[in-house]
């Protein structure tokens, strides 16, 4: 243990406090993930393509679809042009139809030929498709993908918020647990102050202390949360395109933790990588706000 | 050196100034009485001597620092110069005896092997080295005393400023704390003592500052100090 040129910290409730933030904070930041994910996806899949649909009452359709297909892949930026089968636009249409076995179960009623047009950049397809079939709709996917990423947005600003909103509260209650210690230990600061001890000499004692506390809490608020970050991942699960490693079939600590490794496989990296930091952030935090708390209090001494 | 000029202190939020007007010079290593009845500032003075409070007009150097408007680091550095015995001791409750008396040598940087043998050089000397370890809330009036003089002396300091160093001493141990001083003296420290005890002024006549409400009430002419010599055998 160093020797002492300063009073420490009484650390009161600090430690749990900062538990208590750290759940919140992996709780924020599990949803600012998984909110970003959803708007990424949602205007990933958007933003690039391009629905054409020729009605079926076109005269020439087969020759003129042929050639529309032929002009749309010579353009510069398109990358695919792809026909839905007759079954495909069954499905997607099942909403409004119902299903149907093929076009003949609905008397009268002939199914449009639908392209989908996956492209790079942003070329003037509706020209382009106009110039061919005149008949034909084109609708610009884009515009879906812009609304979408829009409210991801939103959300995922909601969400950097919250995770502000709880480093603030956390700042504050840091910030006021350091200035009751100092002013527990009032005297004892102005003896050492007195016998020309430096500013940073006292307050850097203290901020250790309080960056320690910090890192134990956020460690304890980790553990807190590891029940609901698994949770998570099990509920993810399904949706995961990779495969989680396989665990070893023996019933030992070992595999447990292997296992629970494998659960949280699911979760985005960037996630797991931001809870694991976490802790540090809170003894970050905590040093720093528990030095400026010292700090402008001492200022207050000649 | 110590130099005040018409210096004149006033703490916030209290109406009239505790000091007026003082004016006084103690050159290095001389040895003064700080005298008066209670009240009469001595306690406020020695506040401005250990730079715990600053002058709220007036001119006053110390060690070669103008202190009026000195930034917080020279304060800082001058404090380390400097050697208080507080009435109320001052010790820090959570430390040990050794840790208090430590700390100005840690504070300068001084490795932990000097610090460690200056310490108990001093303990030693006061008689409480068998109390390193102790708390300073275990201690009795006298040991804790003796510790905040440790405390004071271990830095060597250019000047030392002691507020009724022996109220709680006994005789034979006040007696050798003014042969400490005077050795200190000799060494070129500046010592000042304020207390109330006749029989200790008379034991060791030297010149004194007398303080009577918030002024100065004796001048000595002679060498422009502010002083009265005690002539007491």
């Amino acid at each position: 243990m160093s020797a002492p040129v300063s009073p420490g910290l009484r650390s009161g409730s600090l430690p749990l406090l900062v538990a208590l933030m750290t759940l919140l904070a992996g709780l924020a930041l599990a949803g600012l993930s998984g909110v970003q994910t959803l708007a990424e996806s949602w205007s990933g899949a958007a933003r690039n393509a391009t629905t054409i649909e020729i009605p079926a009452d076109t005269p020439q359709l087969e020759d003129r679809t042929h050639s529309l297909v032929q002009t749309l892949n010579k353009t510069p930026d398109v990358t695919t042009v792809r026909e839905l089968s007759a079954k495909e636009v069954q499905t997607l249409l099942a909403p409004w139809l119902g299903q149907v076995s093929d076009s003949a179960g609905l008397p009268g009623l002939s199914l449009p030929v639908v392209l989908i047009v996956a492209h790079t950049g942003t070329p003037d397809l509706g020209a382009i498709v106009h110039s061919v079939l005149p008949e034909a709709v084109v609708e610009e996917d884009r515009r879906w993908g812009e609304r979408l990423n829009g409210l991801g947005n939103s959300l995922i600003a909601c969400a950097w918020l919250a995770v502000s909103l709880i480093a603030a509260i956390a700042v504050l209650s840091v910030g006021m647990t350091v200035r009751r210690s100092v002013m527990a230990q009032r005297k004892a600061v102005e003896i050492v102050h007195f016998l020309g001890a430096g500013d940073l000499t006292i307050s850097s004692r203290i901020a250790g202390r309080a960056a320690l506390l910090s890192l134990a809490g956020g460690l304890v608020g980790l553990l807190l949360l590891s029940p609901v970050i698994t949770m998570l991942a099990q509920r993810l699960t399904p949706f995961s395109h990779g495969t989680p490693p396989a665990a070893s079939p023996t019933n030992t600590w070992d595999a447990l933790f292997a296992t629970w490794c494998g659960t949280l496989h699911v979760l985005p990296r960037m996630l797991l990588e931001e809870l694991g930091a976490l802790p540090l952030i809170a003894a970050c935090l905590g040093w720093l706000t528990a030095q400026t708390v010292v700090l402008v209090w001492l200022r207050r001494l000649p | 050196m110590i130099r005040l000029l018409n210096v004149s202190m006033m703490p916030p939020g209290v109406g009239q100034p505790v000091l007026r007007n003082l004016t006084l010079s103690v050159p290095q290593g001389e040895f003064r009485w700080l005298l008066g009845p209670s009240g009469a500032g001595k306690s406020s003075l020695l506040r401005l001597l250990t730079l715990e409070t600053r002058p709220s007009a007036g001119q006053m150097d110390m060690l070669g620092v103008s202190v009026s408007h000195a930034s917080r680091a020279t304060l800082r550095n001058l404090r380390r110069r400097i050697g208080f015995v507080p009435q109320d001791y001052r010790l820090i409750g959570e430390w040990t005896v050794f840790d208090n008396v430590a700390l100005p040598l840690r504070l300068r940087g001084a490795s932990e092997r000097d610090t460690r043998r200056e310490a108990f050089a001093v303990l030693e000397w006061l008689d409480v080295a068998h109390l390193a370890d102790k708390r300073p809330g275990t201690l009795s009036g006298g040991e804790q005393q003796r510790t905040a003089i440790a405390r004071a002396l271990i830095g060597r300091p250019e000047l030392l400023l002691a507020d009724e160093p022996t109220n709680a001493l006994e005789d034979a141990q006040a007696r050798r704390l003014l042969m400490t001083f005077q050795e200190l003296i000799e060494m070129g420290t500046t010592v000042i003592v304020a207390t109330h005890n006749e029989a200790l002024v008379r034991e060791a006549p030297a010149a004194s500052i007398v303080l009577q409400d918030g002024t100065i009430a004796n001048t000595d002419a002679q060498n422009g100090t502010s002083t009265r010599r005690t002539e007491h055998s």
